[in-house]
């Protein structure tokens, strides 16, 4: 019998959460600091492993495990990995060891604080590995819960608004997406709940767009696309600097992946028929999320507000549904996740250090003596990442994205392109005001006098994080290939599923 | 109280209460034991590092006169491999900054030097210096025809430089003189401080400044004796007219646009000396100030070493801590200046003389006005 891999990766962060808890006595915060580092230390060895039997170029799920549960219900635990999983999988360990790493053993609460942050990155794992759709939204809302508590527990000042508004809106998610799942069993009659494009195939085109545009909503609450991104910018703003990092880089990808796997993967006559109208929406999406950015004072607010602008992308490519633009969408997910948790590491550091996120407050922080000079150089970088620079791993995801989108909805990709320039626009407003000019973090009117300000220094091991997702960005950025060679074959099967329904037969040919 | 968050202009620093002090013998500068510190360390390593400049600016009038291409004028005429790797990796003095403070001299053009630079004499001089040069070079005998000001020009220039290192001569001899002094107790306060420098710029100011070189085997007096220049109008005034008040405006330090005229047209309002810089950027790559704070941390005496490591990030902002004890040791030598050149006594009972004392006191206090006067309290060390 082959070695559950899949089974085990689920089992390390679970079973740490579970030791964590059952943990004798109370342990010392950097007891369950250093406990919740190695578990996910070894969650991304074991992920990485996971690349040894794993062939990136074949089409279907690989390393399939599968066992009876409730099966009278349908829900089968059944796990299976392909490229996108997989890429998903081992961003999710970079980031959860990021957030882990970043987070202060001066939490109040630390061994729930930490129990949670290990469940949240085994539940994430286990909805990109599940292969059966009931198991996925067990997972899906298993990641809930412990990222509400931590922004109520552990956010900021409105941290009780900001969580139920989160709850509120992913709780509508998860409903919308557990209706389109009952739906899609309920109206074709099979109770078998396994990711089958077959399976809707069986319904007539309303029934597949009605279900499909449940779909399309829930994911794009979670992802977010306007107008359902609301709760995100709040979110944000009051969740502490390692649950910012969790939710950009890792959490949103969960809509994403859903728009891909389940969007598409389930419904792609009917995702072939919207797929205009979704591109019009993601150039909306895309338009807005960037001119909200550019509107912000918060530091936080406008790197979610680009996020909603960089999401857009995604369902720009994933309506285009190219062999070259879905590997696109999935290079966006990734260098998304990487370049929007290193701006949230760094704003993080910004606002330790200066106790404001301020941008009319904030001025000079490049100073290399008094300042945040390498934080400063940081955010520089991920700036030119973000806003699409060649050698970082945004220009490889937008201009894979456009060139796969553009022969399918030129005006959408072009509109789409626009944002793209206005991520350098809102970036650099953020970069000019916070890290250039002098060093000050009051207001500066011409009328008051400057102060010689002395900001805490930052010592280099904390930074260390931070250097490792811009190496990683590099790295992405320098050599797509190694990305791609994973991704592909999953990518290119996800964007001839239409042909090869069209082969097979007509939509509602098989219930007619 | 730490070095954060010094407000710029602290209540104390009026003009009125500046002037008053100025006339009733005070100093601009707080008296506390941690400015005597800083003051008197701060001196001790600018006079170190005065000593290499002014030999180096002596050694360049000497040996590098009218040389168009002085690539190893900062070598002092050793020119060995070793000396040109530590030139190349600075681990030198950065005698840059020693040319920062002559252009300004030259340009800003202020006192009797400049006077006589533009003088009948001087350029008859040239003219001589000129004949004889380009006798036998003949990248001169080409260039002068054609732009009969650049020689000129050039020889102004090495004059400013050779004079600028005999006032560096003079400062860095009392610089460390008075750290001397401190270290046998004979100075303890501010005041002893400013009346140090003081007595010492009084002492010195009818020193000749001279400058003569060898052409073609004759002598030529650049600066004759009969020109009667003297140590402290027509070179040590000049030189805190252009270096501590005027400056210039250089990228990094001060966001300016010329065309928005951000910068005044009239360059007698220039606003950027040393008395006015921002300690803040220092050490931006390329700033003439960052590196004059370079070469004093090279050259800190270890108390003061000491000082700055308890105080904000220790060794990683001593360089914008020595800017600021540095500013406020030049407000300490500006204030000695003006001690040293009231047109009356201080305590004269004529009311002529008093209201005579009360308007140069009053224009000086107008030149600082605007000045880095946060400086001057005892906060912040």
């Amino acid at each position: 019998m082959s070695l559950p891999m899949l089974s085990i990766l689920l089992l390390i962060s679970f079973a740490g959460a579970l030791a964590l808890i059952l943990w004798p006595g109370v342990p010392c915060p950097e007891t369950s600091k250093r406990f919740s580092l190695v578990t996910l230390a070894a969650q991304l060895l074991w992920s990485c492993a996971l690349l040894i039997p794993f062939d990136g170029h074949l089409a279907g799920m690989q390393l399939q495990e599968q066992a009876s549960w409730l099966g009278s219900l349908g829900l089968d635990y059944r796990l299976g990995l392909d490229g996108l999983a997989l890429s998903l999988v081992l961003i999710n360990g970079i980031l959860s060891l990021v957030a882990a790493a970043v987070s202060s053993t001066g939490t109040p609460r630390p061994r729930l604080y930490f129990a949670l942050l290990l469940i949240i990155s085994a539940a994430v794992n286990g909805a990109f590995l599940a292969e059966n759709t009931l198991l996925f939204f067990l997972f899906y809302e298993l990641e809930l819960i412990p990222l509400w508590l931590l922004i109520a527990i552990w956010g900021g000042r409105n941290r009780a608004y900001a969580a139920t508004k989160f709850l509120i809106f992913t709780a509508v998610s998860g409903v919308l997406i557990l209706v389109a799942f009952l739906g899609l069993a309920l109206a074709s009659g099979d109770l078998d709940f396994s990711i089958l494009p077959d399976q809707a195939r069986q319904l007539g085109l309303g029934t597949q767009l009605a279900l499909m545009a449940a779909l399309v909503v829930g994911f794009g609450i979670k992802i977010p696309l306007f107008p359902f991104h609301s709760w995100l910018p709040d979110a944000h703003t009051e969740a502490s600097t390692p649950i910012s990092v969790l939710l950009a880089g890792v959490l949103l990808k969960l809509g994403t992946y859903g728009l891909l796997r389940f969007c598409l993967g389930l419904f792609p006559d009917a995702w072939a028929l919207m797929s205009p109208y979704l591109a019009g929406w993601a150039a909306v999406s895309v338009l807005f999320g960037s001119l909200a950015a550019i509107a912000q004072t918060d530091m936080k607010r406008m790197v979610a507000y680009s996020s909603v602008g960089h999401m857009g992308y995604v369902l720009l490519a994933t309506a285009a549904a190219t062999p070259v633009s879905l590997l696109g969408a999935l290079f966006q997910m990734i260098a998304h996740g990487l370049i929007s948790g290193l701006m949230f590491l760094l704003v993080g550091v910004v606002y330790s250090a200066t106790g404001t996120r301020d941008l009319t407050v904030l001025r000079g922080l490049m100073n290399p003596q008094r300042g945040l000079p390498l934080t400063g150089s940081l955010m520089v970088l991920a700036v030119m990442a973000s806003a699409g620079i060649p050698g970082m791993a945004g220009f490889v995801a937008e201009f894979m994205i456009f060139r796969g989108s553009l022969l399918t909805f030129p005006l959408a990709t072009l509109l789409s392109m626009v944002g793209s320039g206005l991520t350098a626009v809102y970036f650099l407003l953020l970069v000019n005001r916070v890290f250039f000019g002098r060093l000050a973090v009051t207001p500066v009117r011409p009328d008051s006098p400057t102060h010689n300000v002395l900001l805490p220094a930052v010592p280099l091991i904390h930074q260390l994080p931070a250097m490792a997702l811009a190496l990683v960005v590099f790295v992405v950025g320098l050599w797509p290939q190694g990305l791609a060679d994973l991704a592909v074959g999953s990518t290119t099967a996800l964007s001839t599923l239409p042909q090869q329904m069209a082969l097979a037969g007509r939509p509602g040919e098989a219930a007619g | 109280m730490t070095l954060a968050n010094d407000p710029l202009s602290p209540s104390g620093t009026s003009p009125e209460a500046l002037i008053e002090a100025l006339l009733a013998g005070e100093t601009l500068l707080a008296e506390s034991p941690n400015h005597v510190l800083q003051v008197v360390g701060v001196l001790q390593s600018y006079g170190d590092v005065l000593d290499a400049y002014s030999n180096n600016l002596i050694y360049q009038g000497e040996h590098q006169f009218l040389n168009l291409f002085p690539i190893y004028r900062y070598l002092d005429g050793r020119v060995t491999p070793g000396r040109l790797w530590k030139h190349l990796i600075h681990d030198r003095i950065n005698f840059e900054y020693a040319e920062y403070c002559q252009k300004a001299m030259l340009w800003h053009g202020t006192g009797g030097l400049d006077a006589y630079l533009d003088s009948a004499a001087f350029l008859t001089t040239c003219e001589r210096v000129i004949a004889l040069k380009r006798r036998r070079d003949p990248i001169l005998a080409l260039l002068h025809p054609l732009f009969p000001e650049f020689i000129v020009e050039q020889i102004r220039s090495i004059t400013t430089i050779h004079a600028l290192g005999q006032f560096w001569r003079v400062m860095s001899d009392l610089f460390l003189d008075l750290a001397a002094a401190w270290r046998r107790g004979q100075v303890g306060s501010i005041a002893a401080v400013v009346a140090f420098i003081r007595d010492g710029l009084v002492a010195a100011a009818a020193n000749p400044i001279t400058y003569s070189v060898e052409v073609g085997g004759e002598t030529i007096r650049i600066l004759p004796p009969e020109a009667r220049l003297t140590f402290l109008a027509d070179v040590a005034v000049p030189y805190v007219e252009a270096v501590f008040l005027r400056g210039m405006p250089f990228l990094g330090t001060v966001s300016f646009n010329a065309q928005a005229w951000a910068i005044p047209h009239d360059q007698e309002q220039f606003r950027y000396g040393a008395l006015f810089a921002d300690p803040l950027p220092v050490m931006g790559a390329g700033i003439p100030p960052s590196l004059l704070m370079q070469d004093m941390f090279r050259h800190l005496p270890e108390e003061l070493h000491d000082w700055y490591r308890s105080q904000g990030r220790g060794d990683g902002d001593v360089h914008v801590k020595i800017c600021m004890s540095f500013q406020k040791s030049m407000f300490c030598v500006t204030n000695a200046a003006i001690a040293g050149t009231f047109p009356h006594p201080l305590d004269s009972s004529d009311p002529g003389q008093a209201e005579a004392n009360r308007a140069y006191a009053e224009a000086w206090v107008g030149r600082l006005m605007g000045a880095r006067l946060d400086a001057l309290p005892a906060c912040g060390g």
